[in-house]
């Protein structure tokens, strides 16, 4: 947070005050501050709510199109090649290929994780090509993962679904 | 089957909540503390240029005019109301039991103005009434904007 004098020729007035963290806990310099509630809701809509549904009976959904041949994953409701309503519901395998992955290691906060994480594009079988989700690969350490890695879901127990896509808890290698 | 057909179960459709993690500390800078330490002890300061005159409040470190610096100089803290609204819901667009007029009031000897709470009946404030400024008791003042209640007709 400080920001001290640095080796350029400037007046006075534009150098700054520094200021440390303990200026502020001590109270030598007067400040405000504030946590906002940022609290919001998203309307999953028509397609992602019957997604979600599905997922509490721990099954993949996807849409088609009788147009185009595409059965789309995750689903949507609107073709975006032939500018039309979809025509049905299927249900796709929860197997599936890693498309690419990222090896994390830290969290949303960017604090340090114990464990590295890896998350990966997975493109479920039964649906048609590129057409996948972002998820978490478990049971598998970074260094073994490759692109084209075949994996399957691991669920949640029945009981303990919620209609999320963490009811997926992760998925994993096979074969 | 058709996609685009009506909603006939509501309750199948889902959404989902969120909370965006935000936390944010403003330094009131070099004249702002200087301010804000000056409102502890009770007292008002404003920020005279030296080389026009002008005389800011709230206080700053140099003129924005001719860019020279500025020296503190006290007021009285007192002042008129240059405008006001009086404000019948809260923030999160609540009905107010009570009425809250907040008003622009240009303090005296300053060419600035203060924007605060002003403790009246709606129908007594008019453009031009005369206002002084309520403290927090002493050992409650924080150095913050709020250690000034409210201001009330003088």
């Amino acid at each position: 947070m400080a920001v001290g004098k640095k080796d350029i020729s400037c007046p006075p007035e534009a150098i700054g005050t520094p200021i440390k963290d303990e200026d502020l806990k001590k109270g030598k310099v007067t400040y405000y501050e504030d946590y906002p509630d940022l609290r919001y809701a998203w309307t999953a809509g028509q397609a992602i709510s019957r997604f979600l549904n599905e997922l509490k009976k721990g099954r993949l959904i996807a849409t088609k199109c009788n147009e185009c041949g595409r059965i789309m994953f995750p689903p949507r409701i609107f073709c975006e090649l032939c500018f039309k309503p979809i025509d049905d519901w299927v249900y796709v395998k929860d197997t599936g290929v890693v498309q690419t992955f990222s090896i994390s290691y830290i969290d949303p906060d960017a604090r340090p994780l114990p464990e590295p994480i890896i998350v990966a594009v997975i493109a479920v079988d039964g649906a048609s090509p590129k057409m996948g989700i972002m998820h978490v690969l478990g049971e598998v350490k970074p260094e073994d993962v490759y692109i084209g890695m075949k994996v399957k879901a691991v669920w949640k127990d029945e009981e303990e679904r919620e209609g999320a896509i963490t009811d997926i808890k992760y998925w994993k290698p096979v074969g | 089957m058709v996609f685009n057909e009506k909603i006939v179960n509501p309750t199948e459709l889902r959404h989902w909540e969120g909370k965006i993690e935000l936390y944010w500390v403003y330094t009131s800078g070099s004249a702002g503390d200087e301010f804000f330490k000056a409102l502890k002890k009770g007292k008002f300061i404003a920020a005279k240029c030296k080389e026009c005159g002008k005389v800011y409040f709230p206080p700053r470190i140099y003129c924005e005019y001719d860019f020279s610096e500025t020296e503190y100089v006290n007021i009285s803290g007192e002042g008129t109301v240059r405008a006001f609204t009086v404000a019948r819901l809260d923030k999160d667009e609540k009905p107010l039991e009570k009425p809250e007029i907040y008003a622009i009031i240009d303090l005296d000897g300053t060419d600035g103005c203060i924007v605060h709470l002003l403790n009246a009946k709606p129908e007594d404030v008019y453009v031009g009434m005369r206002v002084k400024p309520v403290l927090k008791a002493k050992n409650k003042r924080e150095g913050r904007i709020t250690d000034i209640l409210y201001y009330k007709p003088s």
